[in-house]
């Protein structure tokens, strides 16, 4: 008899029998039924040892294996299962704990420059303690989700890259995304679970309170944060500061021309502006007057005109200077606010441009001056992502009231990046349209979502109050492989992986169904979320989580395509006319499962953050480099053209457009415009409105945007500075800077 | 006095105060709907994509 046993880990213990006897019985046990008498558990352990000693075995796994061999061999087949089960359990474990401590060392030790792992999400520094915090909580997370709550077809399609389950680690807890409407949530104060905030009452309060409501929300869901109507509802916040500054500007007025003191000013203006049918407004001022002096006698009229003129003057002036610097606070904020611990700050969307009042004006004009003018040092700023709605009527005319917005907005995108461009009038968007509403108007959140048909409720098409609940993504090109050049072959794999996407997306549902309005105090016991205001605390969130969108979406359709035909939709006709099939495919897919559960499956042209280099590297293993399919780093986002190809950028809008109309859950296209976009205007409004044009539904263009932080230029910097002359890394004399300082404003000393 | 001024050159050519040494230029890029102020926290794949993106012709 071994007197030895050599553990897992290479050490020895002494051998014991009895813990071999504990075992059995404990699997015995579990069973239930065929009880082993201790008798037999003595002869059951007794014949494994003999056969040990007999076949001198001492290491662990051995001796498991004697254990399920002498099991069978006795008839007690079930308490072999049961073994073999409570063995793989602790392999799992045991695996679990060398898997999950490999990742915890790298998150620990390696800079995230040298770790892939650590660069997951571009927007978080994994470097600092939290985001290595939020890292440690996610992997772990994914680890539970993959080997104790996933179905297994599910947790095998997505490890082995067939399928990838976007925000798994959050799968147990929340949703994706949200629309806020802020006008429904000011309206009466709100909580934050933190403290309660009453109505606000001037542009910085309302530019304050957005923020906080972005950050509030983004704590309770894994995905970005979105303001679908911003311009209406910060235009609230200007009227208020107006009428505020034109009382004031008006009583000022008159302490000066009365010789009156400050309080009897103020006294008179309330009792002169008392009983007219409306307020003061930024629009209304020649309406206002008139009403004003209508309200009055003959003597009192000179003065009145002369103080309305004035208040009116000095109003605008002073609404317009808060305006601009509430919307500057707004940018600040939301690019040093924390959430998630501190590890990142909220990822959030404005969508603005149709609100044509004098107010709603003012806040997008200020907005985008503010934008343009960069940051603290000039920068840019990362957030929020910026959507411009483009639409007839509105803003795309020059005849439009906010054309000039429009404009504006363009010009701010060739030297931010941003605005980007939502096109109310392609006709999957105009559909939903009503002159005047807000909430007919598609809102894109920045990641591409769009969420706005509601099959679960079809009187309540509209943008605000919901978002998305979860998306997973079909890897195309694997499906282009295993078909081997056959098409039919192709749409036959493609629909077993929608069928598994549906049936994880509605596993997935369940589980978001299952939980409470108090797990969510804000999004759901603020009544941000549709219909959640109707519901107590203590309410399950299922039914109005139905507002919100289940959705699939796919990656690489261009290297799925060259799989199959040897070229992509850049280079052939027939490869674009397939592309739309296989799109319309998915399509008809989402709205079949959509009318047969009333949930809102939709589709999404996938923003591929983590998930393109994680396809192809799997694909590369078991494939190999393959030419046009596996020989880069990264699959090709969704239904775009390859980076890499070259092309006109007209040809590569035309191509991409109609699949804009297919990817009813979103979608984005891009143009690389070469040098500095804010030297050729021209160019950029051509290309913007040719997307309208063609049906683009979200679009944005892409340009060098560069800047040195020692001179402070915003540009194209190629090898060397054009303002200092310096070189990456160089110094510049001090001299030169002060020199350059005198030039331009926006040198950084 | 010749070499007056050349010493006096030569005092102040060592005074002179360089600044920005080491540091690098910030390059903003788009990734999949999103800023990102520096290239270093991309992945490896979208660095890989940011790098082979090609210009597209307006014309
Ligand atoms: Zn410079």
């Amino acid at each position: 008899m071994a007197k030895q046993i050599v553990k897992r880990d290479g050490c020895s213990v002494l051998f014991d029998s009895s813990k071999i006897l504990n075992a059995i019985a404990k699997a015995n046990k579990a069973v239930g039924e065929e009880e082993i008498t201790a008798t037999g558990l003595l002869f059951v352990t007794e014949e494994v040892c003999r056969l040990l000693e007999a076949r001198s075995l001492s290491n662990v796994e051995e001796i498991q294996d004697v254990v399920e061999e002498v099991l069978i061999r006795f008839g007690f087949s079930k308490t072999a299962k049961a073994y073999i089960l409570y063995r793989a359990e602790h392999t799992k474990i045991r695996d679990a704990e060398t898997y999950l401590m490999d990742i915890y060392k790298k998150l620990t030790w390696a800079p995230a420059k040298e770790e892939d792992i650590k660069r997951e999400n571009a927007n978080i520094d994994g470097d600092t303690a939290m985001g290595t915090m939020l890292r440690y909580g996610s992997e772990g997370s994914k680890f539970f989700i993959d080997n104790y709550v996933l179905p297994k077809d599910a947790a095998a399609g997505h490890a082995n890259g067939d399928i990838h389950i976007h925000d798994k680690d959050f799968y147990m807890l929340t949703e994706t995304c949200c629309q806020i409407d802020l006008i429904r949530l000011f309206k009466k104060g709100f909580s934050t679970g933190h403290g309660y905030l009453r109505e606000p009452n001037s542009i910085e309060s309302y530019a304050a309170l957005a923020c906080i409501a972005l950050q509030a929300n983004q704590n309770e869901m894994h995905g970005g944060q979105s303001i679908p109507n911003f311009d209406f509802a910060m235009a609230q916040g200007v009227n208020k500061t107006f009428r505020k500054e034109y009382v004031a500007a008006f009583a000022c007025f008159l302490e000066v021309k009365n010789e009156l003191d400050a309080a009897e000013a103020v006294a008179r203006t309330e009792v002169l502006l008392q009983g007219l049918p409306y307020q003061p407004t930024l629009g209304n001022g020649e309406a206002f007057g008139q009403a004003l002096l209508a309200c009055h006698g003959e003597t009192m009229r000179p003065l009145l005109a002369k103080t309305h003129l004035h208040a009116t003057q000095k109003a605008i002036q002073a609404t317009r200077r808060r305006t601009y610097q509430a919307m500057e606070a707004f940018i600040h904020n939301l690019n040093t606010m924390n959430s998630r611990a501190g590890a990142q700050v909220p990822f959030s969307s404005v969508n603005y441009g149709t609100d044509v009042s004098a107010e709603g004006r003012m806040v997008v004009e200020n907005l985008l001056l503010a934008t343009k003018a960069g940051l603290g040092n000039g920068e840019t700023s990362i957030f929020p992502v910026q959507i411009f709605k483009v639409k007839a009527g509105v803003s795309f005319n020059p005849e439009d009231p906010n054309y000039d917005l429009f404009r504006l907005a363009m010009e701010t995108s060739a030297r931010r990046l941003f605005p980007n461009f939502s096109f109310l009038d392609a006709p999957f968007n105009a559909q939903y349209y009503r002159e005047g509403d807000y909430n007919s108007e598609v809102a894109y959140m920045g990641c591409r979502t769009r969420v706005i048909g509601n099959v679960y409720d079809t009187e309540r098409q509209v943008t605000c109050g919901r978002g998305n609940l979860s998306f997973t993504t079909v890897n195309l090109p694997r499906l282009g492989l295993e078909a081997k050049g056959n098409t039919a072959a192709f749409f036959t794999l493609l629909d077993e992986r929608i069928d598994l996407v549906f049936r994880q997306l509605l596993h997935r549902f369940k589980v978001q169904g299952s939980k409470k309005v108090y797990n969510y105090p804000f999004l759901m016991g603020q009544g941000i979320w549709l219909d959640s205001e109707h519901l107590k605390w203590e309410d399950s969130i299922e039914e109005v989580l139905k507002h919100g969108t289940l959705t699939i979406g796919f990656i690489g359709l261009a290297e799925a395509l060259y799989a199959l035909l040897g070229k992509h939709h850049g280079q052939c006709e027939q490869a674009q006319a397939l592309g739309l099939q296989i799109v319309q495919h998915l399509r008809r897919r989402a709205d079949e499962k959509a009318r047969e559960t009333g949930l809102n499956f939709s589709l999404i042209a996938t923003p591929a953050e983590g998930l393109s280099g994680r396809f192809v590297a799997l694909d590369k293993q078991r494939y190999g480099t393959l030419e046009g399919i596996t020989d880069k780093d990264y699959y090709t986002n969704s239904f775009h053209v390859p980076v890499s190809f070259s092309i006109a950028a007209f040809r590569k809008i035309q191509l991409e457009a109609p699949y804009h109309a297919l990817t009813n859950a979103g979608h984005i296209s891009y143009v690389e415009l070469d040098g500095d976009a804010s030297k050729n205007l021209e160019a950029f409004e051509t290309i913007v409105r040719f997307m309208h044009a063609q049906g683009v539904g979200y679009g944005s263009i892409n340009h060098p945007l560069d800047r040195d932080p020692v001179c402070g230029y915003i540009g194209v910097i190629d090898d060397c500075c054009p303002r200092c002359g310096r070189k990456e890394g160089e110094g510049v004399s001090e001299e030169a800077l002060l020199q350059l300082k005198k030039q331009y404003h926006d040198v950084p000393m | 006095m010749l070499l007056d001024t050349q010493c006096t050159d030569k005092k102040v050519a060592t005074e002179v105060k360089m600044v920005g040494a080491g540091q690098g230029f910030e390059r903003t890029r788009r990734i999949t709907g999103y800023l990102v102020g520096t290239l270093e926290r991309f992945n490896n794949a979208k660095r890989a994509e940011e790098r082979e993106r090609v210009k597209h012709g307006a014309a």
